[in-house]
């Protein structure tokens, strides 16, 4: 057998291994679904006259399988404590659990991209770089993995030291697919494992193919694992498959897909991939800060480029994912999207908006400076003022918040509910207008960028720059015109023009690219990229991106949590600890603040470890001069 | 605070002081050692203001001082004042700087904004709804409604029945998502009860999600039955543009209100009926007349049961932590024994004058202290719960009473905290809350 040849064979045969460890779990956890599946029938044989339960949210019956939700009290049984709040203690857990978590399952994801892109990249030398970055990404991943697990431990003995009651009952309840979890995670290990230390082994052709599907399952054992993770987080929500007194009633899959999950997962996955992408955006700018020289410079500023670019193909879905989440909570229960929108929990969805706002101006303050190393592209500079103003109208429309809650004296200050000049710009209405503006003139600044140093060759070249500029009027035009509509006609019809305004934006988006595309094909270059040419304060905007990205997360999950307000279960179990009120947004503020930094701090301190370790020499990048490196993807 | 970051950097501070010497006898370049004594100097600063903002941390975090943030001004402009002199750690210094004023602003931000505390949850208490006049319960429907009695014109007012966040009360105002509920017992008799889509004695005409409230319920034969219908089964009659988007109305968003998250025993859904009729001056029919309106569609195994009156007096609460802390203080007797800056008729003598911010510190470390405390917060709460564990003098042991820990509730005991630990010797106390 030549050597080759052993080599495919060793190839597939570690694919089969990872194959047999994706299905592994699943064929474990056979018997004991199939257990569970037949447990009420040989319960119905054995006594008639089992007791039965109501589901609370598929309202079918089903044979009690459990014990009720304990109704828990405050003192060293249930809520044994340290001298500590033992929430905030658990949300510090949780918190960096999370973050390491989501950066561990996104990079995969990014890898799987780019190893992709390398691949079918046709361009030798940018096939290397993109297969340089995936393989830095994966190596930056693996230290995070370990503390990843560690700090998934730490959770563990969190909740069983501090809520053990809580945590008894929500075990009771996953007990059936809990052993699945566990398994996953071992699946996910090995195959990060063998697909890390498989790279060098299988890098060209027919095995790298191999490579890449091995990519494939890694990342899909990844996103079972998270949403079996977020299972019990659409439990704790919107309970299902156990009846008003939280009996489990035999059936895990109502557990697993209550009302909330499948959005939760959606916003999750997205979420992750922004994430992500803003760590490795960081990770680059602080490369670059540090670089000494210009090719390291080069190589930074192209990585920064390329996670921005993903983290931001990401972001920009993320908020009608929200919408949609958001829907599915009013949907499921009225007053907890209330609660959110409009109640105890609004001004943190104020906050929200504002860091979105931050998210996107960050974003295009980067692409306004990125145009500084295309020689051509000198000509948008003038025209970037008007963008400012744009972007600064929308954000002002977009945070102004309409109804709040108000104590008796601030209510007569503001001589009503809402203010009579800016309550105006925070109906619904006006925010969708906002917003849809500002994600509008992202994509205008991405087309710019993308065209930064061509001249399109086309022989339409002309009906096709006019074409652009119309459709862009039009689609500002369309989206403030339904936005001042909305004033005019009632709620229950205002709350459909979300539809075409947002149809409008990705119009822009998805057809505006393509067309940018197609117009740019062969055209004629006014000078290379110099990439590493940028300024310094460009990658502030990165580290800003990447920070507040951070921080929106931390405060989108602590209203996600915070929205069940004295429950542990929601109307299942009840939470009768001394700290079942909510926090002021103060201190919801400075925690959050705290998590943040300590997530950095100790991502930092993971940079520094993996730059310890032996380095697969970047001789490839290293090689590449600047300025006639390959186009980026994406980029052009 | 200063003091605090002394104690808690003073190690620190003299490593860098004892480099400050040994770079003096060690370094003999004069260029270079003024370049290491400069940086220790600077570094020394660095140090000093990451314990002051440490300091600040640990001195306010639970008393939710607005001006944490500060911490983390002070952070960010220690990491850029050391980047400027330490060049190969420029770029972290640089970053972390960066990150440090971005939360910095968004934490600020928080503080900021007006302060909204979600309370504790309702608590659960044994009233006699029975026995009490039409007024006395009236009374209780705006508690359960609003949260407090004259509350019912509050924006924002909202009590366990969470009526508010959809329904409007008063004339003029817009309910967008539930029907504005002024004149509804006038309205319930007559045109909701004519309507041809309610379907009175005929619920299999329905075409609502549900038909009847359980099998056998029938509708509604009066404007009162009519309004315990719509609260034990909302989706059997939806009102015209108030249903479940999606639905043409046939369903409706309420939640039935006697179940889950709710939970208005049969009791409370009178007092709250009851409310909505002497509000607008009508005579509300008797607690009996309404209790078994409810009856009529709430079957027996479905009807929320009251609390169980908890056996021994440590459930008879002083203070539920729902008051403003001044009635807290006067409840639970405080004043009667303490002297408190800043709250009305706290004049007491009999044990020590409670400045806990200026105090409280210096007693943790006295030698006669058996607790355990660490912070202030912690040292208040203790001295509350276990008045043995630090004794002032000259005042006698065991002449505080050793149940508050059992009388007031978990948040009665924070405002409590919260108050004390702000209150400092010869400052302005602070506001009450």
């Amino acid at each position: 057998m030549g050597l080759v040849t052993r080599k495919k064979v060793l190839s597939i045969m570690a694919l089969c291994a990872m194959v047999g460890l994706l299905l592994f779990p699943v064929v474990v956890s056979l018997p004991s679904l199939a257990i569970g599946a037949d447990a009420p029938d040989a319960a119905k044989k054995e006594d008639a006259k089992a007791e039965k339960g109501r589901d609370v949210y598929y309202k079918t019956e089903g044979v009690v399988a459990g014990a009720p939700a304990p109704k828990t009290v405050d003192g060293p049984r249930d809520y044994p404590r340290y001298n500590f709040e033992s929430r905030v203690l658990l949300w510090f857990a949780n918190q960096q659990h999370l973050y390491y978590g989501s950066f561990v399952l996104a990079v995969p994801l990014f890898c799987m991209v780019i190893e992709f892109m390398g691949m079918v990249t046709k361009d030798k030398a940018l096939a290397k770089r993109y297969d340089q970055l995936a393989y830095d990404f994966i190596k930056i991943s693996l230290t995070a993995y370990s503390l990843t697990a560690v700090l998934g431990g730490i959770l563990i003995f969190t909740f069983l030291t501090l809520y053990p009651a809580f945590f008894g009952y929500l075990s009771s309840i996953f007990r059936p697919v809990m052993h699945i979890y566990a398994l996953m995670f071992v699946a996910e290990s090995g195959t990060l494992y063998i697909y890390y230390y498989g790279w060098d082994k299988m890098k060209e052709g027919f095995l790298k193919w191999i490579h890449l599907s091995m990519s494939v399952i890694l990342n899909v054992i990844g996103t079972l694992l998270m949403f079996l993770a977020n299972s019990w987080v659409g439990f704790m929500m919107s309970p299902a498959g156990v009846d008003e007194q939280g009996r489990y009633l035999g059936n895990i899959w109502h557990v697993i897909h209550t009302a909330l999950w499948n959005p939760l997962n959606i916003h999750r996955l997205l979420g992750n991939m922004a994430f992500g992408g803003g760590v490795v955006a960081a990770y680059a700018a602080y490369k670059f800060l540090a670089s000494k020289t210009d090719e390291d410079r080069a190589h930074y500023d192209w990585m920064g480029y390329i996670a921005m670019a993903l983290g931001v193909a990401f972001l920009i879905p993320l908020p009608f994912a929200g919408y949609w989440l958001m829907r599915e909570v009013y949907a499921y229960r009225q007053q907890m999207g209330i609660t959110l929108m409009g109640g105890l929990l609004a001004w943190l969805f104020i906050i929200q908006a504002t860091m979105i706002g931050i998210l996107f101006l960050s974003t295009n303050y980067y692409l306004w400076q990125a145009m500084g190393r295309m020689r051509g592209a000198e000509k948008y500079q003038r025209y970037i003022k008007y963008l400012v103003f744009i972007l600064a109208c929308g954000y002002m429309v977009f945070i102004t918040p309409h109804t709040m809650v108000m104590t008796p004296a601030e209510l007569k200050a503001m001589g009503g509910q809402q203010h009579p000049v800016l309550g105006n710009y925070g109906v619904m209405s006006a925010k969708n207008g906002g917003i849809n503006v500002i994600i509008t003139t992202t994509v205008l600044s991405f087309v710019w960028y993308m065209r930064g140093n061509k001249v399109s060759t086309v022989s339409w070249a002309k009906f096709g720059n006019i074409f652009m500029g119309v459709f862009f009027a039009c689609a500002y035009v369309n989206i403030i015109w339904l936005a001042i509509l909305g004033y005019y006609i009632p709620a229950n019809v205002r709350v459909g023009l979300s539809v075409p305004q947002v149809a409008t934006t990705l119009s822009c988006l998805f057809f505006m690219f393509a067309l940018n595309a197609v117009m740019m094909k062969g055209a004629k270059q006014m000078g290379p990229i110099e990439w590493g040419k940028i300024s310094a304060r460009s990658q502030y905007a990165l580290i800003m991106l990447a920070t507040a990205f951070t921080w929106m997360m931390g405060l989108m999950g602590y209203i996600r949590s915070s929205v069940r307000l004295f429950w542990h279960v929601n109307e299942i179990m009840r939470d009768n600890s001394p700290w079942a009120y909510t926090h002021t947004v103060g201190f919801a503020a400075n925690m959050i603040s705290f998590n943040v930094l300590f997530f950095w701090v100790s991502i930092l301190f993971v940079f520094w470890l993996g730059s310890l370790a032996a380095k697969k020499a970047p001789v490839e990048v290293k090689a590449a001069v600047p300025g006639s490196a390959p186009q980026p993807a994406g980029s052009h | 605070m200063i003091n605090q970051a002394l104690d808690m950097g003073w190690p620190a501070l003299a490593l860098l002081a004892g480099l400050l010497i040994y770079f003096q006898v060690s370094i003999s370049d004069p260029a270079a050692k003024k370049r290491a004594t400069f940086k220790t100097f600077i570094g020394m600063i660095a140090t000093f203001l990451l314990f002051v903002a440490i300091a600040n941390y640990k001195e306010n975090f639970y008393g939710e001082n607005r001006l944490l943030p500060v911490s983390l001004v002070m952070l960010t402009a220690a990491s850029f004042m050391m980047a400027l002199y330490f060049a190969n750690l420029a770029a972290l210094l640089k970053i972390g700087g960066a990150m440090f004023f971005v939360a910095a602003v968004l934490s600020g931000y928080g503080n900021w904004l007006p302060q909204v505390e979600g309370g504790f949850p309702p608590k659960e208490e044994k009233l006699d709804f029975s026995s009490m006049t039409a007024q006395q319960l009236a009374d209780e429907g705006e508690k359960i409604i609003f949260g407090g009695i004259g509350k019912n014109k509050e924006q924002g007012a909202i009590g366990k029945g969470q009526c508010p966040l959809c329904h409007a009360f008063h004339a003029g105002m817009l309910g967008e998502r539930a029907p504005n509920l002024i004149g509804l017992p006038e309205r319930a008799g007559k045109e909701r009860l004519e309507d041809p889509k309610y379907s009175k004695g005929n619920p299999s005409k329905r075409e609502y999600a549900q038909k009847e409230a359980f099998t056998g319920s029938g509708t509604a034969e009066n404007g009162q039955e009519y309004i315990a219908e719509s609260h034990a089964c909302p989706s059997c009659y939806v009102v015209a543009g108030f249903g479940v988007k999606g639905t043409n109305d046939k369903e409706s968003p309420m939640p039935a209100i006697h179940k889950p998250p709710i939970s208005l025993s049969l009791p409370e859904l009178a007092a709250v009926d009851t409310w909505l009729y002497v509000r607008e001056g009508r005579d509300a029919p008797s607690f009996d007349e309404i209790v078994k309106s409810y009856e009529k569609f709430i079957p027996e195994a479905d009807r929320p049961k009251q609390q169980e009156e908890k056996a021994g007096p440590a459930s008879a609460l002083m203070a539920d932590g729902t008051e403003p802390v001044d009635q807290i203080f006067a409840k639970a007797q405080c004043v009667a024994c303490h002297t408190i800056p800043g709250i009305p008729g706290a004049t007491g003598t009999i044990g020590p004058k409670l400045v806990e911010g200026t105090n409280a510190p210096s007693r943790m470390k006295d030698k006669e202290y058996k607790g355990t405390a660490k912070s202030t917060a912690d040292y208040i709460m203790e001295s509350v719960v276990l008045p043995s564990a630090y004794v002032v003098k000259p005042f006698p042991d065991n002449t505080m009473p050793k149940v508050f820990g059992q009388k007031l509730s978990a948040g009665a005991l924070k405002k409590i905290v919260d108050y004390l630990s702000q209150v400092y010797e010869g400052k302005e106390p602070p506001k009450i809350s």
